[in-house]
């Protein structure tokens, strides 16, 4: 190469200087197709993270959850719980789980003194803390004792305790649930998610902090509650073997109901990998409506550069007269185009993100910029103006000496 | 005798739709090295056909063209592109120097060309243009410079590969008559310094100044087309 790259590319900014103006115009459509493509990317990103956050916090990609499927019919009637001895049955079929839980669910008034509110009320087994990650932080969580005597105790969610005992300490004293007196023996961890773009509440895991537990043998026996259990929840020793557990799981449990879905299996990572799935989506969709304007950005582009080769004529002509070659020519050109879309981009990439930084912490959306974002944007900017730059570098490239020293 | 150029029979052609233009119809001129030749003749003469020739900015349509012993005529662009960088000065009669570049930046340009490294090209156009007494304006855009100097700067970025030979078309064409004399003047000096010079004019006055005058006319060369 007669003419060095580094000089062309100088070159190329000189150009892009001298004509600031016209140059600044022409890269608008670069400049919001690379935005477009920060916004974009850092948006999915953002939901991505939440959604991995929110299955982190209930429990994390290990769990499995079988719950009654409302949109199933069930014309033959068939029992829309477990018993416990069905529970007991799918237990042992299953012993490569790490942990298993069953739970029955219910809504109640909770009373202390003269304070009273609602929770839900959740009867379960030890095996809770350890599949959904979440304990008691102050007295301690239910033992196996509790469950093998039906003892009447209970562990208080944040918000009910803060409710019924405001700074207190709840632990050791006795509250009143559907005529049972039930001792308070701990209260939940508080939990909290900064809500994304959630206008109803600030945080998605107040229902948590409004959930009670007690021995789910206590639920049975003593709150009129039949053997009917709602919920199983069980952990695999890894989000793939999640995966195959499920599938294990879901066979089972269609062989005790005469294989109608009355039950719905879910795994965790399952679900993280269709929500990351449905972001990808979203981003391709949005990826597609940024090209347009990336399009239409390098159509003004290619129009700008063959009117600069068309204005710039005799300067090729004097450029071939010295001794450039063609493809000096050509690469003199092409490489103006892809300053031009570079600097787009830059500006582009700096917009984005200070929309991203600013505008999405105003709206509440989270979002998340890397800087892999960055070098996408930045190479397809560059992109722009090499594939739109080709065409008049080649008609710059093509003019004949004499004719080009010949214009006017 | 060591001709630095010497054409064959040279023809050009255009083809204007259905009409055939010959401008240039036979032209057997040879020039030794080192002498100053001027070429003559009315506009429509072939004059410019012959120089594009020459400075290998066109190609003829038939005939050879040896410059520097080398048949040129059927050379590839890219290799003709090196022709005119490396053997071949030109001397436009509108200066044609780029606006937007330093007077400094447009001597380096056939350097660059060359592949002469960024750092030396400096050294080397601001000496030469040190010579031409344009040392301090080196940082200048040629439109802040007269007619003069402009085609001073023209004469610099023309010689400072050494080429084979330079071709002036019209030098002074453009100047009035105190600065075209200098620039004559400086003509005369690259002669003195042994460098073959072709130059284009339509002045008697000026033609004389040369080893010989050759003219064209019709597309044919008239007279003078070797040297005496």
């Amino acid at each position: 190469m007669a003419i060095s790259l580094s000089e062309s590319i100088q070159v190329g900014f000189q150009d892009f200087w001298t004509r600031k103006l016209r140059s600044l115009v022409t890269i608008l459509g670069i400049i919001l197709g690379t935005m477009s493509i920060i916004v974009i990317l850092s948006l999915v990103n953002g939901m991505n993270q939440q959604t991995m956050k929110w299955m982190t916090e209930r429990g994390g990609l290990t769990k499995i959850t079988v719950s009654r499927n409302w949109e199933a019919k069930n014309p033959l009637n068939l029992p829309e719980f477990f018993t416990l001895k069905e529970v007991n049955l799918i237990k042992n079929l299953i012993p490569e789980a790490d942990y298993f839980n069953a739970t029955i669910y219910n809504r109640s008034q909770v009373k202390f003194a003269s304070n009273n509110t609602f929770s839900r009320m959740v009867g379960t087994f030890t095996d809770f803390e350890k599949v959904e990650e979440w304990t008691a932080d102050r007295g301690r969580f239910i033992k196996s004792f509790d469950i093998d005597e039906s003892n009447n105790v209970i562990v208080l969610g944040n918000t009910i305790k803060e409710e019924l005992f405001g700074s207190k300490n709840p632990i050791g004293k006795t509250v009143t649930v559907e005529n049972q007196q039930l001792t308070v023996i701990g209260v939940m961890k508080y939990r909290f998610m900064e809500s994304s773009g959630n206008i109803f509440t600030d945080n998605p895991f107040e229902y948590m902090n409004r959930t009670s537990v007690i021995p789910i043998s206590t639920m049975i026996n003593k709150f009129g509650q039949k053997d009917a259990i709602d919920e199983l929840t069980i952990k695999a020793k890894s989000p793939e073997e999640a995966i195959v557990l499920k599938e294990k799981l879901e066979d089972i449990i269609f062989n005790l109901r005469r294989g109608q879905a009355i039950f719905n299996v879910e795994s965790a990572k399952e679900e993280a990998e269709k929500m990351q799935e449905s972001a990808a989506m979203f981003k391709i969709i949005f990826f597609f409506i940024s090209s347009i304007s990336l399009l239409v950005g390098g159509i003004v582009i290619m129009n700008i550069m063959l009117a600069s080769v068309q204005e710039r004529t005799r300067e090729i002509g004097i450029r071939l007269a010295v001794g450039a070659r063609r493809f000096d020519i050509f690469l003199q050109f092409l490489i103006q185009s892809v300053v031009i879309t570079f600097i787009g981009g830059v500006i582009g990439v700096i917009t984005g993100v200070s929309i991203v930084k600013y505008v999405g912490k105003f709206l509440n959306v989270s979002t998340m910029v890397d800087m892999s974002m960055i070098y996408i944007a930045l190479l397809v900017s560059v992109g722009v103006g090499l594939i739109f730059g080709i065409f008049p570098s080649l008609r710059a490239s093509n003019l004949n000496p004499v004719d080009a020293l010949r214009y006017e | 005798m060591n001709y630095v150029i010497k054409t064959e029979d040279i023809k050009k052609v255009y083809h204007m739709g259905s009409v055939d233009v010959h401008a240039l119809k036979s032209a057997n001129i040879q020039i030794e090295s080192g002498e100053f030749v001027s070429i003559m003749g009315p506009s429509g003469s072939g004059k410019s056909t012959l120089m594009h020739i020459l400075g290998c900015l066109d190609s003829p349509s038939s005939g050879q063209y040896f410059l520097d012993n080398e048949e040129v005529s059927q050379f590839s662009k890219n290799k003709l592109a090196w022709i005119r960088n490396i053997k071949i000065g030109f001397v436009f009669q509108t200066f044609n120097l780029l606006p937007h570049l330093n007077i400094l930046k447009n001597v380096e340009l056939p350097l660059m060309y060359a592949g002469i490294h960024a750092g030396k090209r400096g050294k080397i156009a601001s000496d030469l243009l040190d010579r031409l007494g344009l040392g301090d304006r080196l940082h200048h855009k040629p439109s802040e410079l007269s007619g003069g100097q402009r085609q001073r700067v023209a004469i610099a970025r023309a010689v400072i590969n050494n080429p084979a030979i330079i071709l002036a078309d019209e030098p002074t064409g453009n100047l009035d008559s105190q600065s075209g004399s200098d620039i004559l003047t400086i003509f005369k000096e690259l002669h003195q310094e042994k460098n073959t010079i072709i130059m284009v004019t339509h002045d008697p006055h000026i033609a004389k100044i040369a080893d010989r005058t050759i003219t064209l006319k019709d597309g044919e060369v008239i007279n003078g087309h070797i040297s005496q």
